[in-house]
């Protein structure tokens, strides 16, 4: 084990911070670690300043860069399939619209189609109604008509029978009037 | 009959030449460059620093886990010390905040962590910021830049700092000395500060480190003696609590050195505007 006795005798430099009081007030050690610190602190601060900060400060910038990028393009991204959502729901929309309109249309065509073709074949069936009905008051009228004139045959063909002689015509026409 | 060793808690902060170079003269001023267990912490300390930070920095989106440690060390002084603190305007001096906490970290935690190396005598397991020599040098080169960069952002503005403004002459008077003793006295509190942390828990570790082998090596006397093992045991309870506070003052006493730092910085580059 080496005492601080024999460190003193072993360094020339300093016997009396071994002695008594504190080794660091030993004065003559001062220059020396005080130049060795400078030395080394200045290594330490010129590679901090030339490599290590640009470097960590860097790449956590760059990080940060990284993550509001991506944070944004996220943003713009989801925006973007939003308003084509939106897109093809207007699109969805319009053609149900369309579609809707269409088939309204047909009904409406059909319907027109029917009710033209209901009231052409009405007309047709009234008119063929008015002939039947005018044909068969023209037969009434003309069976009508001759109806005097059976009846006058009858009475001539009765009188006849009768009588033995025909009756004139001015007779047979008096009789039917009354 | 094993004997304790002797209780010498400051043998730690000695400084011994491990390869000795002859002393510069300049003038009645002595330089020894000569490479000592200081020299050797220091260097190795920056050379854990490089080294860490040339593996740990790499450029990946999505860290691993050194680069994620590397990185939280630096967002800690960057974006909760340095960007709060000094706003925009303090990017500049974001390496020169980072190197101190580092370096200071590094050579509190080489105390702490490779302190089992002192048992074998290796010179490297040297604690350097329990050196005053150091950590007034890293004090004085603090205050300073801050001084430096005071001149050159204001020029003789920089005298605004000791003369808050809204006062009257007759307090002015007053006041402009005790600000000017308060800044002139920021690298000794700066020095002393973790110089005596550094001191403190190395002095109180390594007692109760002694008391554990010395009340242990009592207590084989036998007989009553033997009850020595129970604080022999405390003793050793305590040196592992010991351990973890340390860790933490270590670790501390780094981030209060660079925001420390940080604050002296602001003083002077945001001069003016928002004090």
């Amino acid at each position: 084990m080496q005492s601080p006795a024999s460190t003193a005798t072993a360094g020339a430099a300093a016997p009396e911070g071994a002695a008594g009081g504190l080794p660091q007030f030993d004065l003559t050690t001062w220059p020396g670690q005080a130049a060795w610190f400078l030395i080394f602190f200045v290594i330490v601060l010129v590679l901090m300043a030339r490599v290590f900060v640009p470097r960590i400060g860097g790449t956590i910038a760059a990080r940060e860069d990284k993550i509001t990028g991506d944070v944004a393009e996220a943003r713009r991204m989801k925006e973007e399939a939003d308003a084509q959502a939106a897109a093809a729901q207007a699109d969805i929309a319009q053609a149900r619209a369309q579609a809707m309109k269409l088939a309204a249309d047909a009904r409406a065509r059909a319907q027109a189609e029917i009710s033209a073709k209901l009231a052409e074949e009405e007309a047709k069936l009234a008119q063929t109604g008015a002939a039947a009905e005018a044909r068969s008051a023209a037969a009434r009228e003309a069976a009508m008509a001759h109806v005097g004139e059976i009846a006058g045959d009858a009475a001539a063909a009765i009188v006849q029978k009768l009588t033995g002689q025909a009756p004139s015509r001015a007779e047979l026409a008096s009789a039917g009037a009354a | 009959m094993a004997k304790a060793p002797p209780i010498a808690p400051m043998e730690q902060f000695l400084v011994h030449p491990i390869v000795r170079f002859a002393p510069i003269r300049i003038g009645g001023f002595t330089l020894d460059m000569s490479i000592t267990n200081a020299t050797l912490a220091m260097g190795l300390a920056a050379l854990l620093i490089c080294g860490f930070l040339a593996i740990a920095a790499k450029r990946e989106i999505v860290p691993g886990r050194l680069q994620s440690a590397a990185e939280s060390l630096f967002d800690l002084i960057d974006a909760t010390l340095v960007g709060p603190i000094m706003g925009h305007a303090g990017r500049p001096y974001v390496p020169f905040v980072f190197s101190i906490f580092m370096v200071v970290l590094v050579m509190n935690m080489m105390g702490l962590v490779l302190a089992f190396g002192n048992l074998a005598h290796q010179a490297w397991t040297f604690t350097a910021t329990a050196q005053l020599a150091v950590t007034a040098t890293l004090a004085i080169v603090t205050f300073l830049t801050v001084v430096a960069i005071g001149f050159i952002k204001n020029g003789l503005g920089f005298f605004k700092l000791f003369m808050p403004s809204g006062l009257p002459w007759y307090m002015l008077l007053m006041v402009a000395p005790l600000e000017f003793l308060s800044f002139m006295i920021r690298p000794v509190t700066l020095a002393m500060r973790l110089f005596g942390n550094m001191i403190g828990g190395h002095v109180v570790m390594y007692m109760f480190a002694s008391f554990v082998v010395g009340l242990g090596v009592f207590a084989l006397q036998g007989g009553l003696a033997y009850l020595a093992f129970a604080g022999s045991g405390v003793s050793l309870a305590l040196v592992v609590a010991l351990t973890g506070l340390e860790l933490i003052v270590a670790f501390l006493q780094a981030f209060v050195f660079a925001a420390l730092a940080t604050v002296y910085l602001n003083d002077v580059v945001n001069l003016g505007h928002g004090h």
